[in-house]
């Protein structure tokens, strides 16, 4: 087979299975800018008035709120908690380590279903269930092993004379965390705070038992709409992409730090 | 140290240990609890609708691991293959999915497959309305198109993986195999698969746990219906503890899937390592 006739070949299997992924998203797109109940396509006609209609229909403005407020707090504290442990396991060495690092990074394996019982009657007995505080404690507890091995694994990139050489200059030990790593840990700190922004944002499962009614977060509260509201397929689809556009933008922007850093969290073995 | 130490254990291991727990125990949330041994978990093994759960976890394997898996090798080969223009842009594309809201994927599929969505009206076009149905509530058929979901979004991430892996393939072997005058074909089998195991790896245990966990497709494009055609393990779940509550049947089903999805994770990296 001639080069060129291998590159049509390979433009054109890839182009299919291009159109085959934008194909469903491309009439999601559609749908939320047609002016028809049912969302089928006007040729001409665009309705972008779709997007404040959902808003207010739906109250977006409450639901998009409250996922706000539970991702950045939520996304803060995992940063954090992720810098504080990485930098204990990765740099000071932690006593118990060999026991205390396992334990941490079994977490990664630990799904959500094997905690979420035990874990809403516990909360509701403390009647943090329903409530904000409750939800983001939850995305802290569970973003910690994650958080730590991806601290630990930037920590531990960074040369060892760099902190004995600190050590000398008299700094202790939360100076030189300050002062000397974290500025050289930027990149790894920017990827997980992309990946736990979207993880956060597009948590279903979590808020879905633990908030309701007027604590919903966006990505519930689309649930809930599609449920009332299955004829009005527009403003269902209008909604949807506000709801999915914060993470989309980062995506855009930020996509190679995204690839790479769900990879790196795929691969931690 | 202690703080993230604190979080941890409060909001996962205190509950795992909890989990396992509750799991031997008949309670309903609100009375007082009885103990009820291993009953729990003979009856996911045992009881019809929880074990076809498991049925319909292996269809989901084959739609969230097999497919996403071959198409992601197919077009990892394809892109690698040559330095041609533009296959950023179409891992951009591929992996697009994986960053959507799991809800929001949920309702493009819906559509897709409701009566007058764009599958029936593809049917119609070819003169095959004798096909057309609503296939999200068709008793044979709504396990498939909701597997075919997984697919869609599964097959970017087992791509951009297998490109990773690509790029640590000393190329040294490409060209002795290419000097041994081996085809694309060829080539593929002696030198890429084979320098892939450990991405496959990954793919197979990240992917067979992820159908083994659906909940969010299921729970917002069927429920689990139309009767229990769609149930999965993780909605079983949800609806013993949060519907009607049975809460140590609950526990014992999440237990039940951690561990499965340990055991498949070993295994898998395991077979991987061996010769």
């Amino acid at each position: 087979m001639s080069k060129k006739l291998e590159a049509v070949f390979t433009y054109l299997i890839l182009a299919v299975l291009a159109v085959a992924v934008l194909f469903p998203v491309g009439a999601f797109v559609g749908a939320a800018l047609s002016p028809d109940r049912a969302g089928r396509p006007v040729p001409g006609v665009v309705e972008w008035s779709n997007f404040a209609t959902a808003w207010q229909e739906a109250d977006f403005a409450r639901a998009m709120t409250v996922s706000l407020i539970i991702t950045c707090s939520a996304v803060a504290g995992q940063l954090i908690l992720a810098v504080l442990g990485g930098y204990g396991f990765g740099v000071l060495g932690v006593s118990g380590h060999k026991v205390l690092y396992p334990l941490i990074v079994l977490g990664m394996m630990i799904s959500t279903e094997a905690i979420i019982v035990p874990l809403y009657y516990q909360f509701r007995s403390w009647g943090l269930t329903n409530s904000l505080p409750g939800v983001i404690l939850i995305h802290l507890g569970m973003g910690v092993p994650f958080g730590i091995f991806w601290m630990r694994a930037a920590f531990r990139s960074l040369p060892g004379s760099l902190f004995e050489s600190a050590e000398l200059d008299g700094a202790g030990p939360l100076r030189m965390l300050w002062s000397v790593a974290l500025p050289l840990v930027r990149p790894a700190i920017t990827t997980l705070l992309l990946l736990s922004f979207m993880w956060t944002w597009n948590d279903y499962f979590i808020s879905l038992v633990f908030l309701h009614g007027d604590n919903q977060p966006a990505t519930v509260a689309l649930g809930v709409f599609q449920g009332r509201h299955l004829t009005l397929f527009n403003l269902m689809a209008a909604g949807g992409l506000i709801v999915a556009a914060p993470v989309l933008i980062l995506y855009v922007i930020f996509q190679r730090k995204f690839i790479s850093g769900m990879l790196a969290g795929a691969l931690k073995e | 140290m202690a703080l993230p130490l604190a979080f941890y254990a409060i909001v996962v291991l205190v509950p795992l240990a909890q989990s396992f727990q509750y799991s031997f125990y008949a309670w309903d949330g609100v009375s007082a609890a009885t103990w009820v041994g291993l009953g729990n978990y003979i009856t996911f093994f045992t009881d019809p609708v929880l074990q076809s759960t498991l049925g319909h976890v292996l269809v989901l394997i084959l739609f969230f691991s097999v497919l996403p898996i071959l198409l992601g090798l197919l077009s990892t080969a394809l892109i690698t293959r040559r330095k041609l223009a533009g296959m950023a842009v179409f891992r951009f594309i591929y992996f697009l999915p994986q960053v959507l809201t799991s809800v929001v994927v949920a309702l493009v599929f819906k559509r897709i497959y409701g009566p007058e969505g764009a599958l029936n009206s593809m049917l119609r076009a070819v003169g095959l309305d004798a096909l057309t149905r609503s296939w999200l509530g068709d008793f044979t058929w709504a396990l498939p198109a909701l597997g075919m979901i997984g697919t869609w979004v599964t097959f970017g991430f087992c791509m951009v993986l297998f490109i990773a892996g690509i790029s640590n393939i000393p190329t040294e072997l490409y060209e002795a195999a290419r000097v041994d005058g081996a085809g694309p074909l060829r080539e593929f089998f002696a030198v890429t698969l084979p320098g892939l195991r450990a991405q496959i790896a990954v793919a197979l245990t990240l992917t067979i746990t992820g159908a083994l966990r659906t909940f969010d497709l299921v729970w917002v494009t069927t429920g689990g219906g139309p009767g229990t055609a769609t149930l999965t393990p993780a909605v079983a779940l949800y609806r013993a503890a949060f519907v009607n509550p049975q809460v140590g049947k609950a526990a014992a089903i999440g237990i039940v899937m951690a561990l499965l999805c340990l055991a498949i994770a070993m295994a898998i990296s395991k077979f991987s390592e061996r010769d």
